[in-house]
This record gives C-alpha cells, sequence and structure tokens, in this order.
C-alpha cells in the first residue's frame, strides 16, 4: 500500500509474543500495535509448531502490508520467503549472515542479535542491514542472559553505521534512559504485546522517540551521564499511555488528533463523504472502496484533494 | 461550414471538433464560468488539484459546475515544483477517475512562473510509462518540444509568453519552427491576451489553443469567450486557405490593363 521511502526507516520495533496475551490473537495484537504506531514487526515465537508458525506468518504478511510496515521473521528463512516476508531475524547461534544472504538475496532485510560491540562490529561487517542492540536490561524473554546495560548502547550509537535497535526489558519507565544513552530505535515485547491497549503503548513510545529526535537537534543533549543508570530507574512515568487521547495525524499539513480509526471515520469527521475527493494516505492513493478497511495510524499524513479552478 | 466538420483534432485517440481548450480559474463566478464555457464550444477543459479546505464547509470544487455535460478533462500538475511532485498530482488526478489526460505545469520561478525545461521532461517520460496521456506545458524550445514529443507526449504545449501576462506570442518564429518539426499537436498555452493572439497562433499553424486568463478575466468574459472560438476558427481556416508570401513593395490588386487612362499601345494609330 505505502510505498516506504527506505528499506529500513523505523523508531519502534515490535515483536510477538503470544504468551503475553492469553486469549487474544496474535492479528488483533499486532493491529492494535501498528495503530498506536509501530514502524515494524518481527513474528518470534520460540515454543509454537511450524506449521503454526507458517499460518501466523502469512496472516501477519496480510497485515502487516496493509499498514505498510515491514514483516521480519526470526529464524526461519523458508517462512520468511515462503509468506514473502520483508526480512529474517537472526541469533549469535543460527545461520551466518553469509548463508542467509545467499537463501534471501540482495534485497531482503537481515538483523542480528548482538550482545556486545565486537559482535555488532561484525554483524556490520558483515552485511546486516540492522543489529539488535540488548538485552539492554534483564527480560523475561530472554531469561538467563547478563544485561548488556546501556554502555553497549552509548558504544553502538558511537561506532555502528547501520541502523541498531534498542532491545530487552524496554518499557515507558525506562526508554527514556535509553534514548539518552544513544538509541534512536528501540524494541519491546512485553510491554506492548501484553497491554491491555496496545496502541496507547506504541503511541506512548513513539512520542518519547519523537521528542527525543527533536531534542537532539540542539548541541547539549541531556542525559549522555546517565548512561549507565540502574534497570529499576522509572524516572519521568509522568508520560501514561492513557494521557494520549485519540491518534496523533496530519491531515493536509496540519496536525490534529483524531478519534477516526480508518480512513471513512476521518472524511465523515470533516464531512467530505459526499464531496468528489481523492485520497492519499502515507504518500499512497486510498481508492473509495479501500476508505472503511484502512485505518488511521499514529502519525499517518492524510492528504484530502480535490479540483478547483485552473488553466 | 464543411471545410470545419472534416478538419477535426485528434489527441490520444479523442476527436474534437474545438480547437479551443479553455481553463477554469479566475472566473468572476461559477454562472459566469458555465456561460463562457458554452460560448467558447470548448470541449477540453483544464483544472487544478488542490488540497479541500477542512475549514470551509462550502464547496469550492470545480467539478460540480461541470456536470451535465461531456467535456475531456485535463486536470494540471500546478503547484508541482519537480518531477516527483508532479506525478504525484498526476496520480490523485487520475485516481478520482477523470480520464488520463494530465497537463504538466512545473513552474520554476515565482515571477515569470515559465516552466523548468528539465524537470517537465522528466516528469513527461515518468508519466507516459505510467500510462498516462502527458500535454506538457513547456516553453517554446523547438529542441525540447521535440524531445517532449520523442518522451511519449500526446501534444505538446509551448507557451507564448508567460501565464496570464497577455504579451501575445513573443517569438513567433521559434513557434513556427516547433510546428513545422513537430509529428504530434502543437497546442499554445499561456501567454494570448485577445483573439488577435489567438488567430496568430492559428495562422502559425497550431493545431489548437489553451486559454483561461484572457477570457476569465476579460470585462465580459462570456462575449470574449465567444471572441476567442470565432478568431481561433478564423486563425485556422487562414492557415489552412495559404496566405500570400509577404513583399516589400505594392502588387496592385485591380490589374492595370485597359484602364481607362491607360496610355495606347504603340501600334493602334
Amino acid at each position: 500500500m505505502a510505498e516506504s521511502t527506505s528499506k529500513l526507516d523505523f523508531q519502534l520495533y515490535v515483536i510477538t509474543g503470544a504468551n503475553y496475551h492469553p486469549g487474544r490473537s496474535i492479528v488483533d495484537v499486532v493491529e492494535q500495535a501498528l495503530i498506536g504506531g509501530a514502524d515494524i514487526v518481527q513474528l518470534r515465537d520460540k515454543t509454537a509448531s511450524k506449521q503454526d508458525i507458517r499460518e501466523n506468518a502469512h496472516k501477519l504478511r496480510q497485515l502487516t502490508r496493509r499498514y505498510g510496515v515491514p514483516l521480519i521473521i526470526n529464524d526461519h528463512i523458508d517462512i520468511a520467503l515462503e509468506a514473502d516476508a520483508d526480512g529474517v531475524h537472526l541469533g549469535q547461534d543460527d545461520l551466518s549472515l553469509a548463508e542467509a544472504r545467499q537463501l534471501l538475496g540482495p534485497d531482503r532485510i537481515i538483523g542480528i542479535s548482538t550482545h556486545s560491540i565486537e559482535q555488532g562490529l561484525a554483524a556490520q561487517a558483515g552485511g546486516a542491514d540492522y543489529i539488535g542492540v540488548g538485552p539492554v536490561y534483564p527480560t523475561g524473554t530472554k531469561p538467563g542472559r547478563a544485561a548488556v546495560t546501556t554502555s553497549y548502547v552509548q558504544e553502538a550509537a558511537a561506532q555502528i553505521r547501520i541502523p541498531f535497535v534498542a532491545i530487552g526489558g524496554i518499557t515507558l519507565g525506562n526508554v527514556d534512559t535509553v534514548i539518552a544513552a544513544g538509541a534512536n530505535r528501540v524494541c519491546a515485547v512485553s510491554e506492548i504485546v501484553g497491554a491491555d491497549d496496545p496502541a496507547a503503548v506504541c503511541r506512548a513510545f513513539k512520542a518519547r522517540l519523537n521528542a527525543a529526535a527533536n531534542h537532539s537537534q540542539s548541541p547539549s543533549r541531556q542525559g549522555q551521564s546517565q548512561g549507565t543508570s540502574s534497570p529499576n530507574d522509572s524516572q519521568s512515568s509522568a508520560a501514561q499511555p492513557h494521557d494520549f487521547a485519540g491518534t496523533g495525524v496530519t491531515v493536509n499539513g496540519v496536525a490534529q488528533r483524531t478519534t477516526a480509526r480508518t480512513v471513512w471515520e476521518l472524511i465523515c469527521q470533516h464531512r467530505l463523504e459526499d464531496r468528489r475527493i481523492v485520497v492519499e494516505l502515507d504518500g499512497a492513493i486510498v481508492v473509495r472502496e479501500e476508505w472503511s478497511r484502512t485505518p488511521i495510524r499514529e502519525g499517518a499524513a492524510v492528504e484530502l484533494v480535490h479540483f478547483v479552478g485552473g488553466g | 461550414m464543411m471545410m470545419n466538420d472534416q478538419d477535426s483534432l485528434v489527441i490520444a485517440g479523442v476527436k474534437l471538433q474545438s480547437r479551443m481548450l479553455l481553463g477554469t480559474g479566475r472566473f468572476p463566478s461559477p454562472h459566469v464560468l458555465q456561460q463562457a464555457l458554452t460560448a467558447s464550444g470548448a470541449e477540453v477543459v483544464t483544472f487544478a488539484v488542490r488540497r479541500v479546505n477542512l475549514e470551509e464547509v462550502e464547496d469550492d470544487s470545480v467539478l460540480q459546475h461541470l456536470s451535465g455535460r461531456h467535456y475531456t478533462f485535463l486536470p494540471n500538475t500546478s503547484g508541482a515544483n519537480n518531477a516527483e511532485e508532479a506525478v504525484r498530482i498526476a496520480k490523485l488526478a487520475r485516481a478520482a477517475g477523470l480520464g488520463s489526460w494530465i497537463k504538466v505545469e512545473i513552474s520554476a520561478n515565482p515571477r515569470t512562473l515559465l516552466p523548468d525545461p528539465i524537470e517537465t521532461l522528466r516528469a513527461t517520460e515518468q508519466l507516459v510509462k505510467e500510462g498516462f496521456d502527458v500535454l506538457p506545458y513547456t516553453s517554446d524550445d523547438p529542441i525540447l518540444c521535440k524531445r517532449l514529443e520523442e518522451a511519449g507526449a500526446v501534444a505538446v504545449m509551448p507557451g507564448g509568453s508567460p501565464i496570464g501576462s497577455g504579451l501575445g506570442i513573443m517569438n513567433p518564429y521559434n513557434l513556427g519552427l516547433i510546428i513545422e518539426e513537430a509529428n504530434v499537436p502543437i497546442i499554445v498555452d499561456a501567454g494570448i491576451g485577445s483573439a488577435a493572439d489567438a488567430a496568430q497562433a492559428m495562422e502559425l499553424g497550431a493545431s489548437a489553443v489553451l486559454l483561461n486568463s484572457p477570457v476569465a478575466k476579460a470585462k465580459d468574459p462570456v462575449a470574449m469567450a465567444l471572441a476567442m472560438k470565432l478568431a481561433i476558427e478564423a486563425g485556422r481556416l487562414s492557415y489552412l486557405a495559404g496566405r500570400i508570401p509577404k513583399k516589400r513593395y505594392a502588387s496592385a490588386s485591380s490589374a492595370p490593363d485597359d484602364s481607362l487612362f491607360a496610355s495606347p499601345a504603340k501600334g493602334a494609330l
């Protein structure tokens, strides 16, 4: 649907974790995350049967296409190819980068988990498209692995030239510390997919990341010295997810918050449903038949145009 | 008129009886626009793609005033600063289901509104690839017009002078060369000020004229629409009829032979 400008243009990376949302479908939870502004989705399931993973891959492929967001498959290159995912994510003990590249071809994304700057630099040299940097904090999804703390985030910020995403135990309580250590991209699992309202949590993460991105224009970037603060550091818990009512969108160049969940609802709110207009969402035209099926997500840029006198 | 019936213009497979393309901007009211359209006999109308004004409840869309008549729609890409923006606007226009014609208009200078030749060529190439019927508004450069034709434009539209200036055809020599070399219709777009300019364009061999300001901003737009129609028809007929060569001195139209006062021929005595 949307023509993404670059292969890897993301801030908020969401990884699935079915055990965190018993009773709710993976599609439902991931869709909520996408509505909240998740920029990239990884399907990860270390326990399900391959057949179940395959089925979920196909479902998430359809879903992420609708939102114009890349889908990454953890470990399973064959499933990634079969479901036409955008790429794979591999751990240090999985298939080598070179072998994976051969199987996937030049265009698909390959991400690598790294736990030290040596591993990060090796993955970068080996042609990874991005790396995971973590676990920053101890995490339930990787029990027993020692946290690398924000010191590796600082090293990565200084030395890694490909996109790196901070991962591991990141919550709204500690994300500012991770950002202050130099991360422009963060990944969360349980904090998002385990939430009652994944969309609201994603919006809150995006707000923090955007605030930091705007702030980093100024030379005196605060918090560089807090790089090694403890995992329990839950500073500035002021911005709770529910502070953000509605979805932040830009319509015809003007920022607004809307309760509309779809393009159709947005158009009705502006009382344009009977007018001959054309809708563009994030640079891609949405045909009228798709309006009611096309969701409005956090950060969306909407253009509503029509025809006026001209020569 | 017999000659007019056979002398139709075909652009992208569409057969047109009228050689006037009329813009819809700057008319004093929708009513005057409609009257002028009727008086002009134009079958192709142009308009612009703009953001809906979300503050305004009133519908200022131009299409509502064009319903109930059969027109070929020629949306323009005005407002685009480069090829990419022009392609984006073209796609939005096509998504409205108004056909596949597009007037590429990429102005590079706010004071002259003269078209950016490089971006215009790039946009034309891209839009042809995307399946549009492309009518680029361009400067009156013979080589550029040829390049646009080669890029697949269904018609090429050089300006006579800057948009809305009413300066008429500033370089008839270039325009003549463009027309001589062309294998697609050449439409003079922009700069026409009065009926005389329109007639001149047609006498130079242009296939059609695209107008907006000289009609919309005339004291009486409806009368001017008719004047332009007649001038374009007259200019076309004049071109087809073939004008006489220009000479430095007189050449009497009444033959001098057997004049009452002529001296008798020698030998008649």
